[in-house]
């Protein structure tokens, strides 16, 4: 008895400490746990996948890769979407790994500083005379370093972004002419969990039958039940959503719906004539990269304002306050004093691999990797299920 | 029965879309040797990245314009569930893929436009759920997209064991093109620019076809992508027919074809009836009510159905 008198005692003492901690750390930092708008981490990552497509820098990209672990790990939730960061990481490793023996087996040798020697091996004339292996200099394969790591590295930072932003959060955000799609997958996301009930159901009542088949017709007798059984909840889901007024659509006037198409459709030829202009440079300038932006961004104001037509209310809309201001500004400003520091010194954002150099950072590359680590403490905390306090600073 | 109408102006841009995305898949054999498309070469990947994911939003805005229908809306993602939770079944075991053959019956028995939607959203589902969003999802999701359009397409008139047949032919030859469109996509980026098997630009198209297809065979045709096709093709063989009835009366019973109409409500009902006690004589027939229905048991199944 006096036992557990004292025990509760101690939990008590440890409960008051906690909230104290907890006073001390809001009073310090008086900032209540919260998801960030998902766009404003996506163009935080944006950002950086831009920065570290400007460059091929090893030195840069190795700080550009920290700096985005380094924020996952501070400021990410504990929802199964945070926590395949590490895929990401290791699907990186393996970009670099195969650019590096892809350069090793079919590479030409080309290079002056040959490691090693392996035995040719000349491939018949259907494989288009390619020859296997041969010398393998270092140029080639700190090439093949630099551009894997550059691909690599953009490839974590959006995975950074992914494992930061709520993806349910976004679908929400998406803009109205999405909604029906949008609302698709909301269904399936939401649908996939009850679909292992379903089998879960269907295997009890076989088992109830005495069914007590194994291997293909087990397969059968399980799968076909819970196809038709998701398919009718589909029509169950439909009636749901059609008596709480899904498909409510405003009137648009002809006229409207008349432009909104002529708009997609200008956008569209835009984007296709802008495409062949930048893959085919006989024919003038403003034909490439211009053309595509003016007839892709033309299809989205045609496709934006078809949204007009869906009329929908948000419940807790996520709102854009000043930390997903900063965020999102820091993503920027990463990009831009990246691009900044190429066109100072574009030597030392590319280094040269023949000849060897080593690769060298400049204050300006280092300033860019400060600010696309600030989310670390720019961001509030993350709504984690249970943490202490102190996690927090 | 299709359960999305295709409207002519969305067919127009489906296709304008189409013809634009493929240009960022097969590009390497496009670009030109002048200096200047050598500097581009760098960008040009890139830039489609940006792009692709605005066309793929565009035409996904596009075939929803109209309204989906809720019924097809529930169909599209209950599908996109069933078939983002097939895709993990497979992945880890070499080159069993299990998304396909559902998307190819769903878009057969849906019709084109629902299997352009629902090869986009099972993928992007999936990504979701387990397999992580990068810049590859709107490539996969175009080139699902792709197949289910093309499911739909078939000739309609087929049925019994041709229907399974074709369907089986055009599984594998579609998981074949996946495979294919994807190396296309990842082509420039896993190999660089300068080893024998990367791209060469300003090359006759040939040649690039030609270093393309050895590459391709190097990495994965024979592994992956035919154990793909071999997937698809068995599993609409063996489980095809069930499948297939299976969606088919799900459509029967969603009724997508059936016109919506607002009836006016009937004239007024007849005047109360006195309070007088009424007569004894039993009434023979009571023309203002409908005839009650007799609960046969196949009534009773489908109207006491839990979860209607």
């Amino acid at each position: 008895m006096t036992d557990r008198v004292a025990t509760g005692q101690r939990v008590a003492e440890s409960e008051t400490q906690a909230w104290a901690a907890g006073r001390r750390a809001s009073a310090r930092y008086p900032r209540l746990p919260r998801g960030l708008h998902p766009v404003a981490w996506w163009l935080w990552a944006l950002g950086l996948a831009t920065a570290a497509s400007h460059t091929t820098n090893p030195l840069a990209l190795a700080m550009l890769i920290a700096g985005a672990a380094l924020v996952v790990v501070r400021r990410r939730g504990d929802a199964p979407w945070a926590l395949a960061f590490r895929m990401y990481l290791v699907l990186g490793a393996v970009i670099v790994a195969m650019r590096i023996v892809f350069r090793l087996v079919f590479g030409g040798g080309q290079g002056d500083h040959v490691l090693f020697q392996l035995p040719e091996i000349p491939l018949p004339a259907v494989a288009a005379g390619i020859r296997l292996f041969g010398p393998v200099a270092v140029e080639q394969l700190l090439g093949g370093f630099y551009d894997g790591l550059r691909l690599a590295a953009m490839l974590i930072c959006l995975g950074a972004a992914n494992a930061l932003a709520n993806p349910r959060r976004l679908l929400k955000a998406v803009p109205g002419a999405l909604y029906a799609v949008s609302t698709a997958v909301v269904v399936a996301l939401s649908v996939a969990p009850q679909l292992v009930e379903s089998v879960l159901r269907v295997r009890r009542a076989r088992r109830l039958r005495g069914a007590t088949g194994r291997g293909l017709r087990a397969l059968r007798g399980v799968a076909l039940p819970v196809l038709a059984d998701a398919l009718d909840r589909s029509l169950a889901l439909a009636a749901a959503m059609d008596s709480r007024g899904y498909g409510r659509t405003a009137a648009v006037p002809a006229g409207q719906r008349a432009l909104t198409g002529g708009l997609v459709l200008a956008g569209l030829l835009g984007v296709c004539v802008g495409t062949y202009g930048l893959l085919d440079v006989s024919v003038p300038g403003y034909l490439g990269l211009p053309m595509l932006f003016i007839g892709l961004s033309t299809a989205v104001v045609g496709m934006l304002s078809g949204g007009r037509q869906v009329r929908r209310s948000r419940y807790r809309p996520d709102r854009w306050r000043v930390a997903e201001l900063a965020v999102a500004g820091c993503g920027v400003a990463t990009a831009a004093v990246t691009m900044l520091a190429g066109s100072v010194d574009p030597v030392l954002l590319y280094p040269p691999v023949s000849p060897l150099t080593w690769p060298e950072l400049t204050p300006l590359m280092v300033l860019a990797v400060v600010v696309a680590v600030a989310p670390a403490w720019l961001a509030p905390p993350p709504n984690r299920g249970n943490i202490r306090p102190e996690a927090y600073r | 029965m299709t359960a999305l109408r295709v409207a002519p102006r969305t067919a127009v841009i489906l296709v304008l879309a189409s013809v634009a995305a493929l240009a960022t898949f097969a590009w390497p054999f496009l670009v030109p040797a002048q200096p200047e498309g050598m500097a581009r070469t760098t960008e040009a990947p890139l830039v489609f990245i940006v792009v692709l994911p605005v066309l793929l939003a565009v035409v996904l805005a596009e075939l929803g314009s109209g309204g989906i229908d809720s019924k097809a809306l529930a169909m599209l993602g209950v599908l996109a569930a069933v078939n983002a939770a097939l895709r993990p079944l497979g992945a880890g075991t070499a080159g069993i893929e299990t998304v396909f053959f559902l998307l190819v019956l769903a878009g057969r028995v849906f019709g084109p436009g629902f299997g352009f939607l629902l090869g986009a959203t099972s993928l992007f589902a999936s990504a979701l759920l387990t397999a992580g969003v990068g810049p590859w999802l709107p490539f996969q999701m175009l080139a699902a997209a792709w197949v289910g359009l093309g499911a739909g397409l078939l000739p309609a008139r087929l049925r019994g064991r041709a229907e399974i047949v074709v369907l089986a032919g055009y599984g594998a030859v579609a998981a074949y093109a996946y495979g294919l469109l994807m190396n296309l996509w990842f082509w420039p980026f896993s190999v660089g620019a300068d080893t024998q098997l990367s791209y060469v630009a300003g090359a006759p198209v040939l040649e690039n076809l030609h270093r393309f297809a050895v590459f391709t065979a190097v990495t994965s045709t024979f592994g992956w992508d035919t154990g793909r096709a071999v997937t698809t093709a068995v599993a609409i063989v063996l489980v095809g027919p069930a499948v297939l009835a299976a969606l088919r009366r799900a459509a029967r019973r969603a009724a997508f074809d059936a016109p919506v109409t607002f009836a006016t409500p009937p004239p007024s009902p007849t005047p109360p009836p006195s309070p007088t006690p009424p007569s004894p004589t039993p009434p023979t027939a009571d023309l203002s009510r409908p005839a009650p229905i007799p609960i046969t048991p196949a009534v009773a199944r489908e109207t006491f159905r839990p979860g209607r």
